[in-house]
């Protein structure tokens, strides 16, 4: 009799179970559907009747006995749309990208995955890891207790999960609270473990906030490469810091050969300032970089010249995470026939596309809007594709090079020369 | 005695029905007067606005002084956290935005003529200068009150429909499409809070929705016939380059 009720007691437990793992599906399918009707940029979703739609896959949802089979009906749903940046992530590897960095304190390490490795690409001068001797092309293998080859294999299992993501989920690993420590381990250029206590302080640039964003660490970086100027700021924000940085870079450069606008991990920003900064470059009226489409509006991304513009070669660096107002600047400007772009792909997220949490623990993304670039190349989805392909390896960083910049100075100066032999 | 009911109810009925509306004239001259009448605009020849706008959707703050003088001359500069200077202005032939965000810039076109009517200092006043077409096109409940819409349409650009309401005269809505450079893009703006800002009254709070932006516009206090140099709506050196570079052309 005991042994009976026990197992009454289990079957019901299991089934209260299992009800509610389908009621947290159908949260999450309504969710899903409702974002998509109220925040699409169409009315009627890529043309679709989406209460039709919704009629045809709920009862779906409501028969399935898997948490993963009602995933695989949300993600058919989406797959509707035949658009990109509609995406349904497993929990499980939400949770390994939703990993927000517990400070802003930095080692002035920048990491990039390369052939499936978390790489040092570069390393803040006078930064903690500087003065340990990191240095770029190290391998990093851990980080603050994680072994990182497993985040990012972890990370990879989804095919929605893009570089962005990734090397976003591998940064906020080699970052902490001001003030604490970080234990890494790294292999260094012959091969052997590096295990280094790294400080975390603040991270290089100015703090600066907008509107409801969290305060961000933004910095402008501008020196010169022989004749060719260079520049890199790691966000489109402080405007009012960045937009005069790039204008004195401007006008200081009138005697220069070209100029490189290096947006690799430039995540975008106020995407208003790739209209501004384009400005500069552009001479000819009434261009535009490309047009957003809204739901209720259509916005021109339009250049308006300056009185006094930079006339020479421009190579813009992109990479994967090279995202939204990057894309936008360096597709605009490539469409127009203003710039060459050297990198790999860009991020294919252009727009504000948003990431929420479901009730059943998965993560959604979302896209707003669609973005044409003035080439009528939508970059949702799709991104920027550099004119020269260009990529970073391990073996070049370790021996001091950038294969990235290297290809685009050189463009310049046979650029240059070209130049001189016109007549 | 059903009969007469009915025929009273008909004759009632008849006679709202055939109750004419406004004409969209006397319903403009109706909100120059309401807000302080025809002399209280025509003494004023110059003005300094000092207001607020708030993105509260994003959390952005800014201040706004706008200048304007008799007949056409306009200055205005809005600092926003965050993004810096956006001034706007006109000369009485240029206009022109400088942004600390997209540059410098002269308006043609459709856009240039909206900015010229925006910059009439009296536009309330001046209407019949502004628009050669209006029309009365009905009755909307706007707020729970009854407001008559009158169709504006100006000689060159969209036209503009204002919401007066039938009991006070004060317009408490006006919407249109707005000329810009980034494409036309749909505004509506809800106007409340009137106060009287040196005899004349003015709506303090207006929230503005254009395209995917709502903002607020708290207007906190005007100064009425200041001296305003003429300097102020001097053309900047950025703009004044943009202009001579297109002339050179």
């Amino acid at each position: 009799m005991l042994l009976r009720r026990a197992i009454l007691l289990f079957v019901g437990a299991l089934t209260a179970l299992a009800q509610g793992r389908t009621q947290l599906d159908l949260d999450s399918f309504e969710k899903v559907w409702t974002t998509i009707r109220d925040k699409h940029w169409q009315v009627k979703p890529a043309g679709l009747d989406w209460q039709a739609i919704h009629d045809e896959y709920r009862p779906r949802v409501e028969k399935a006995s898997t948490h993963d089979e009602a995933r695989a009906v949300m993600q058919e749903m989406l797959g509707r749309l035949k658009q990109s940046h509609f995406a349904i992530i497993p929990a499980v590897v939400y949770s390994v990208l939703d990993d927000e960095p517990e400070g802003p304190g930095s080692t002035g390490i920048d990491a990039r995955v390369l052939d499936g490795h978390a790489i040092v690409t570069s390393v803040d001068p006078g930064s903690p890891a500087e003065k340990l001797g990191v240095r770029p092309g190290w391998q990093i293998e851990r980080a603050g207790g994680k072994d990182l080859k497993a985040v990012i294999d972890q990370a990879r299992s989804n095919p929605a999960v893009h570089e962005l993501q990734l090397t976003r989920a591998v940064l906020a690993r080699l970052s902490g609270p001001i003030g604490g420590t970080l234990d890494a381990t790294f292999l260094n250029s012959s091969g052997s473990k590096v295990n280094v206590s790294l400080s975390l302080t603040a991270p290089r640039g100015t703090f600066s906030s907008f509107g409801n964003l969290p305060a961000q660490a933004v910095f402008y970086e501008n020196k010169r490469i022989g004749q060719t100027a260079y520049v890199r700021f790691n966000m489109f924000l402080d405007l009012p810091h960045v937009m005069m940085s790039f204008q004195q870079t401007i006008e200081n450069c009138k005697a220069c050969d070209g100029l490189i606008i290096d947006l690799r991990g430039n995540p975008g920003g106020i995407g208003g300032m790739a209209m501004g900064m384009a400005g500069f470059l552009v001479d000819k009226p009434n261009q535009r970089l490309g047009t957003m489409y809204l739901r209720d509006s259509t916005l021109n991304f339009v250049v308006n010249p300056r009185a006094d513009v930079f006339s020479g070669p421009v190579a813009v660096l992109v990479d994967g995470s090279s995202a939204s107002t990057s894309e936008i600047f360096a597709g605009g400007l490539k469409d127009l026939g203003r710039a060459r772009l050297f990198g790999t792909h860009t991020a294919a997220a252009a727009l504000p596309s948003a990431f929420e949490r479901l009730p059943n623990g998965d993560g959604f993304q979302y896209a707003v809007a669609n973005y044409i670039s003035e080439g009528g190349q939508p970059l949702e989805g799709l991104g920027v594709t550099p004119d020269v392909a260009a990529e970073l390896t391990r073996a070049a960083l370790l021996a001091g090079h950038d294969a990235v910049i290297d290809a685009a100075v050189d463009w310049i100066k046979t650029d240059w020369i070209r130049r001189q032999k016109k007549p | 005695m059903n009969r007469r009911v009915f025929l009273c109810l008909l004759t009632a009925a008849a006679g709202f029905a055939a109750d004419p509306l406004p004409s969209a004239e006397s319903i403009l001259d109706r909100y120059v007067q309401v807000t302080g009448g025809k002399a209280a605009y025509e003494k004023r020849k110059t003005e300094i606005a000092h207001g607020t706008v708030e993105y509260a959707a994003i959390g952005i703050k800014g201040s706004l002084t706008r200048y304007a003088a008799e007949p056409d001359k306009y200055y205005a500069s809005l600092e926003i956290d965050g993004l810096g200077k956006v001034e706007t202005g006109i000369n009485g032939q240029v206009a022109w935005e400088n942004s600390a965000i997209l540059g410098p810039r002269v308006k043609t076109g459709v856009e240039r003529a909206e900015a010229i009517r925006e910059g009439n200092m009296n536009s309330s006043l001046n209407w019949r200068k502004l628009y050669p077409k209006v029309e009365n096109t009905g009755i909307e409940i706007i707020g729970g009150e009854e407001c008559y819409k009158v169709v504006m349409t100006p000689a060159e650009g969209q036209p503009m429909t204002g919401y007066y309401q039938k009991k006070s005269g004060l317009q408490v809505k006006l919407s249109t499409v707005s000329t810009t450079q980034m494409g036309d893009i749909p505004v509506e703006m809800i106007a409340s809070d009137y106060k009287d800002f040196g005899g004349i009254l003015e709506p303090s709070k207006v929230i503005q929705k254009a395209g995917p932006q709502e903002f607020t516009m708290t207007l906190e206090r005007v100064e009425v016939n200041p001296v305003i140099p003429p300097e102020k709506f001097a053309l900047p050196e950025e703009v004044r380059k943009l202009v001579e570079k297109a002339a050179a052309k």
